[in-house]
């Protein structure tokens, strides 16, 4: 059984056809990767899936579920759950009250039991508290546990919205750009950060990167998106070497640049 | 080692003066042991000259700081002062001032403005909702309760908890259109619903007694006004509680995300829209309380006492106070309840008068009437906290405030870093 499965997706803007008739697919602990040019329409395919848009056409299917027209907040309660190209974090608080925002879910008192301070829930904000410091401990970032996200640097603030999408006890991993603003070295460790939570937490991750070293390290399957097609897929050899796609990165072949 | 007397005196029954020798002799036998240790001097003795915050604060910058006997004393000193101010000045304890009914009632509408000021501050500090008819928030709470306890003769109890039923009721409705209408025009609705309720509900007879007023006698056990301002500082702490408890639960981390970036906070798996009728129904609850209250402490209400000028003046105070910051919010509203009732005016009159200027300094020297002072007052305060303090009061005692609570005095403590938010792409 497929965990995710995306058929015939399409959304249009008004004339611009952004996805046409995308079919993608990730079963049970896979780490699929998504690649392609900029404006090939990755990040709108993770709008679709995920509910911040809606398809003009087709259906995404979570666990045998039809969750097309599901709002965002009940996608992440069945257990998708997703970051975003520009770091999605609440700036203005601090890593842990991030991780404690991101287990919403998890918490188990009524919010109105919380406002009118019910004895319970002072232990279960201690149980919240507890979960964000396992978890920060997890990725290595105990220590800037205290810190504003606003002010911690790019590459870190990567690694904290990964602890915080693993707050609210995901399913599956959606990642955007997981590794951009990383150096070679940065997105190595982060793939081996992947290998191992894929192990741990029995994930399926769907990454977006253009990290090619990276995402075909990583990755059992992997698609390539081109002005909103799928232009190939396969394994991340196989769609590396792929003519169509070497040609939608570097413009022509390089053997004719080269005999040209 | 021999510190267990020094550590615990009057253990055994002596007393604690018997020990204080004892504490000189082992403090030279101890050696370097003896600061770790810190006897139990007693306040007046000279060495407390010597244990000024100043001092450590030098010495020991990178520790955890620990305040001495003599900082303990002063800070408890303040907090006595501060205790002695609302709770035992407004009503002649222990004061050599004569604080006569007119003046505690300035006082219980200090704390019920600051009930509607945390009101506000839920919308506009937690879930960043404009709402720019408060007043008929505030209105229908007292018109609720004055119409339960004078009409249906049922009790000041069951009025309370019915007015913050509706409070909470209406707000919810308000908060069902701001689901659709965002920023300007969001506040433009509700603009228009303060002077709706103003001129429409408020004036229905049968209701509220239209021009006559409506009356609202105190209840049982509160009819004088020492008593009542008492009654008013139970609901502040009810309503301070409950907004602890906000911001401490998840509801409240649900608000903070959501007005900082809706996209995330529903990637977080939380329902904007519900949670922000939770901060309508809040908001809409401590309003009615403070409605309620409103209406019991004037005794009679009319539909007009509840204008756009009292919204401005809840925007005023929650800016002024502070955003998000409770104790700034609370300082901030009290302050506006002495300006509005014309207490700052008169204190400020009599202190430049005794200075030697001719008295009605505002009206004579300014030619400003009283009663135009806080008019015009308000939106200069406004301007200076946006420009120079955007954490309104709350910022300016947060230096007093973590020192009163065992810190050091931090000139730079509550600075607001507040950053602009770039909308996620997603």
């Amino acid at each position: 059984m497929s965990v995710l499965e995306v058929e015939d997706l399409s959304i249009h803007f008004g004339g611009i056809k952004a996805l046409q008739g995308v079919n993608l697919r990730a079963g049970e602990w896979e780490i699929v990767g998504i690649i392609g040019p900029n404006g090939a329409g990755k990040t709108t395919l993770f709008n679709c899936i995920t509910g911040f848009y809606s398809p003009t056409a087709g259906s995404v299917r979570y666990r045998d579920k039809d969750v097309t027209r599901l709002p965002v907040h009940e996608r992440t309660a069945l257990g998708m759950g997703r970051t975003f190209q520009n770091v999605g974090l609440v700036k203005n608080a601090s890593v842990s009250e991030n991780l404690a925002t991101a287990q919403h879910l998890q918490v188990s008192y009524d919010p109105w039991a919380g406002i009118a301070g019910a004895p319970s829930t002072f232990a279960e904000e201690r149980r919240v508290a507890e979960r964000s410091e396992l978890i920060l401990h997890l990725l290595d970032l105990a220590d800037v546990a205290g810190e504003r996200v606003a002010d911690l640097p790019y590459g870190v603030l990567k690694r904290v919205e990964i602890a915080t999408v693993l707050a609210t006890d995901p399913d599956v991993l959606l990642l955007d750009e997981p590794g951009s603003g990383m150096g070679p070295e940065e997105a190595h460790a982060l793939g081996d950060t992947l290998l191992s939570l894929r192990k741990e937490f029995g994930l399926t991750i769907v990454m977006i990167d253009h990290h090619v070293p990276l995402v075909t390290r990583v990755s059992d399957y992997v698609y390539c998106l081109n002005f909103g097609e799928v232009l190939a897929e396969g394994g991340p050899d196989e769609v590396r070497r792929h003519p169509e796609v070497v040609r939608a990165y570097l413009g022509e072949e390089p053997e004719e640049v080269l005999a040209g | 080692m021999t510190q267990t007397p020094v550590q615990r005196p009057g253990e055994d029954g002596t007393t604690e003066t018997a020990e204080i020798p004892a504490v000189g002799t082992h403090r030279a036998d101890l050696g370097p042991d003896a600061t770790t240790v810190l006897p139990p001097v007693p306040p007046g003795t000279p060495d407390d000259e010597l244990d000024g915050d100043d001092a450590d604060g030098l010495a020991e910058a990178d520790e955890e700081f620990r305040p001495r006997r003599a900082g303990w004393l002063g800070r408890g000193i303040v907090w006595a002062l501060l205790a002695w101010l609302v709770l035992a000045y407004p009503v002649n304890v222990f004061s050599p001032f004569d604080v006569g009914v007119a003046d505690v009632d300035i006082a219980s509408r200090a704390v019920i403005f600051a009930i509607g000021g945390l009101s506000l501050n839920v919308l506009l500090g937690y879930a960043g909702q404009i709402s720019l008819g408060h007043q008929a928030f505030v209105g229908l709470g007292a018109f609720t309760s004055a119409f339960i306890v004078t009409n249906l003769q049922l009790s000041f109890w069951f009025a309370v908890v019915a007015a913050a039923v509706l409070g909470a009721v209406q707000a919810v409705l308000l908060g069902l259109v701001s689901l659709r209408l965002t920023g300007l025009y969001f506040a433009l609705v509700t603009l228009a619903y303060g002077a709706f309720a103003e001129q429409t509900l408020f004036g229905i007879s049968a209701l509220t007694g239209g021009e006559g007023g409506k009356p609202a006698p105190r209840p049982v056990g509160f009819e004088s006004g020492y008593s009542y301002y008492y009654l008013c500082l139970g609901f502040l702490v009810l309503v301070l509680w409950l907004d602890w408890r906000l911001t401490r639960s998840k509801a409240g981390r649900a608000l903070a995300a959501l007005r900082e970036n809706p996209r995330v906070a529903s990637s977080y798996g939380i329902n904007v829209r519900s949670y922000i009728l939770v901060a309508f129904a809040v908001s809409g609850i401590f309003a009615g309380i403070a409605g309620s209250l409103t209406a019991h402490h004037d005794e009679i209400i009319v539909g007009s006492s509840f204008d756009f000028r009292l919204a401005l003046l809840f925007v005023l105070m929650t800016v002024v106070g502070g955003l998000r910051n409770r104790v700034g919010v609370v300082i901030g509203s009290a302050f506006f309840a002495l300006l509005e009732e014309g207490a700052f005016v008169e204190i400020v009159e009599s202190v430049v008068t005794a200075l030697g200027f001719a008295p009605h300094f505002f009206q004579n020297v300014l030619g400003l009437p009283g009663e135009f002072v806080s008019l015009v007052l308000g939106p200069i305060l406004l301007l200076l906290t946006l420009t120079l303090y955007p954490g309104g009061i709350g910022q300016q005692v947060a230096p007093v405030r973590g020192w009163l609570t065992g810190g050091r005095f931090d000139r730079h403590a509550g600075e607001v870093k507040e950053v602009e938010v770039t909308d996620v792409r997603a």
